[in-house]
């Protein structure tokens, strides 16, 4: 399996701190290392960089993977992972951009990043530049009336210059169990591919194929993924979803993620 | 009588014209009256849909690329409907905005409660970065606009349906500060938006039966002009207030917390209690909510009758 190291990391974050969701993170992380390892243009030293390419992490409960990758690629410092979830930090269980570098808006509500990255998206078209832009979302996120409001906007707006990142790890079918979400996007007049979320060749599959232009049919990429990817207890949709591990759960833990 | 709405839409053209940063993004209202601005400033005007909060959201996006965004629609669609995408992404992430609505209180009299709405006043006063403005003529619109587009706030425009019949010079609109409108002695009428109009009626009314009436006018509810409220009172010892706002939460409380320490305070408030049922003209409804200049007379009858013993004793 890929990114156990950071698979870790998140654990230990979210039991220092004793708050954190750690299925959801799990679920994304490898999306996430993937967009910033060879998808993204971005300088991490100067996180304003105009001709940066924008990540929008709508479903912000899972923060605590994009903090791990942040600090992987230079926007972050171990301190600031150390002081996650503290009054000393800027980290917490949602990330907010007026504090954090690299995070591109503030989430945590959901329904709301997404619309706001395609403004973003429409934003950027309109002063002439060249930007892409990516938005994450949560399968269960996508119960949100303003996800489909936005779908509507983007493809009508056409947005070629974006692309929807959908975690599909089956929240959503828990509580409506009718969840097609490829032909949704589809209806709704987006280029759908799906992917395996944690698989790295995959990811380099569909992510090197994409073409994306100020103008044309925007981009949904349906990501097959396991919530709590990675620890055999942790997956799935139980009890996990907002739970801290205790100290033998966290030794557990850590066996599984360093075998 | 030209709207304050189609006012909007001609300030728009200039301002769109003058700075390419501006965009506008309607939710299917004012469409017709825009394409002045749209044909003058292409790719910046937006008939989104009819989806409020995606709207606001999707702002929120245009501002962090560069833009300086224009949202426009009705009062309780856009505030009511889309506060949380408000609060959050204006808010919260400390990033700029105009939005402008029409049909703020009951303006839309035939349409019934469902496009009513009291509370818009209010829900932006929460935000610290909000400048909140009721501009109920064009000079004040044009001022306004001038004075905050680009400002880096939350700017509210609530704009009335017709203006108030009172003729301010553009400049002596200043953003913030109140306007006296008329001098006077026993009593203080502070008042808000269109209800201007019927203020003035009842001075007039009022100076026949030998009342002299002050009146003091607030364009812009935040940042609010305490201190002329506080003059104002501390001469006549008498308040009442009149807003197309909720009585829970509008120029009634803002004009009391600026009164503290004004001893014999005596106070009346004309404002909307809850839902106002029924259809009918603009006038028909102000009469259903107390909102008439003969509500006003007999408000400020009543705290002047008898308390002569009360004036100036401060």
């Amino acid at each position: 399996m890929i990114n156990s190291d950071l698979r870790l990391t998140i654990a230990e974050i979210v039991q220092r701190s004793g708050e954190g969701h750690i299925p959801s993170s799990f679920s994304i992380v490898d999306i996430v290392e993937h967009l910033y390892g060879e998808v993204l243009r971005y300088d991490a030293a100067n996180p304003a960089w105009d001709d940066r390419d924008y990540f929008v992490l709508s479903k912000g409960h899972g923060c605590a993977a994009l903090y791990v990758v942040l600090r992987k690629y230079g926007f972050l410092t171990d301190q600031d992972l150390l002081d996650y979830g503290t009054s000393k930090g800027i980290l917490g269980g949602h990330p907010d951009l007026t504090v954090v570098p690299g995070v591109e808006a503030s989430t945590g509500s959901l329904g709301h990043g997404f619309p706001t990255a395609l403004g973003l998206a429409l934003g950027l078209r309109i002063m002439g530049k060249p930007n892409r832009v990516f938005a994450l979302l949560g399968d269960g996120e996508c119960q949100e009336g303003t996800i489909w409001e936005s779908a509507n906007i983007g493809a009508n707006q056409q947005l070629g210059n974006f692309c929807a990142i959908v975690d599909w790890n089956g929240s959503a079918s828990q509580l409506m169990p009718i969840d097609d979400l490829p032909a949704k996007w589809s209806a709704f007049g987006w280029s759908v591919t799906e992917v395996d979320g944690h698989s790295a060749d995959e990811l380099d599959r569909v992510f090197g194929a994409l073409s994306m232009q100020p103008e044309g049919v925007p981009t949904a990429i349906i990501a097959h993924t396991t919530k709590g990817k990675g620890v055999s207890f942790t997956e799935g949709h139980g009890k996990w979803h907002h739970r801290i591990p205790d100290e033998a759960e966290m030794a557990a833990l850590k066996a599984e993620l360093t075998s | 009588m030209t709207t304050l709405r189609q006012q909007f839409a001609d300030q728009m053209v200039t301002l769109g014209t003058s700075d390419p940063r501006v965009v506008v993004m309607v939710g299917d209202i004012s469409h017709g009256i825009l394409q002045p601005y749209a044909e003058a400033c292409p790719g910046r005007y937006f008939n989104i849909g009819i989806c409020e909060p995606s709207m606001v959201n999707m702002a929120a996006g245009l501002n962090r690329a560069g833009v300086i965004p224009f949202v426009h629609t009705i009062t309780p669609f856009i505030t009511e409907r889309a506060y949380e995408q408000i609060k959050l992404d204006f808010g919260y992430q400390e990033l700029a905005v105009n939005i402008v609505s029409v049909g703020g209180a009951f303006d839309y009299s035939q349409l019934g409660c469902s496009h009513h709405c009291y509370t818009d006043v209010s829900l932006f006063s929460h935000l610290r970065r909000a400048v909140v403005m009721l501009p109920s003529s064009g000079p004040e619109l044009a001022a306004m606009l001038k004075q905050t587009y680009d400002n880096g706030m939350i700017n509210y425009f609530r704009l009335t349906e017709y203006a108030h019949g009172v003729e301010f010079e553009e400049s002596e609109v200043i953003v913030g500060r109140g306007i006296k409108v008329r001098q006077g002695e026993d009593v203080t009428i502070a008042t808000t938006g269109a209800q201007l109009r019927n203020a003035v009626a009842s001075a007039d009314a009022l100076a026949e039966v030998g009342i002299s009436a002050e009146i003091i006018y607030f364009h812009t509810m935040k940042p609010f002009d305490s201190k002329l409220v506080h003059e104002s009172v501390s001469r006549t010892g008498r308040l009442v207030t009149v807003e197309e706002l909720s009585s829970h939460d509008g120029l009634y409380s803002q004009c009391i917390r600026s009164c503290v320490g004004i001893g014999g305070l005596v106070a009346r408030q004309l404002a909307v209690d809850d839902f106002i049922h029924g259809y009918g003209t603009y006038e028909e409804l102000c009469a259903t909510a107390d909102l008439t200049e003969a509500s006003i007379i007999s408000a400020a009858m009543s705290l002047t009758n008898g308390r002569e013993d009360q004036r100036g004793s401060d």
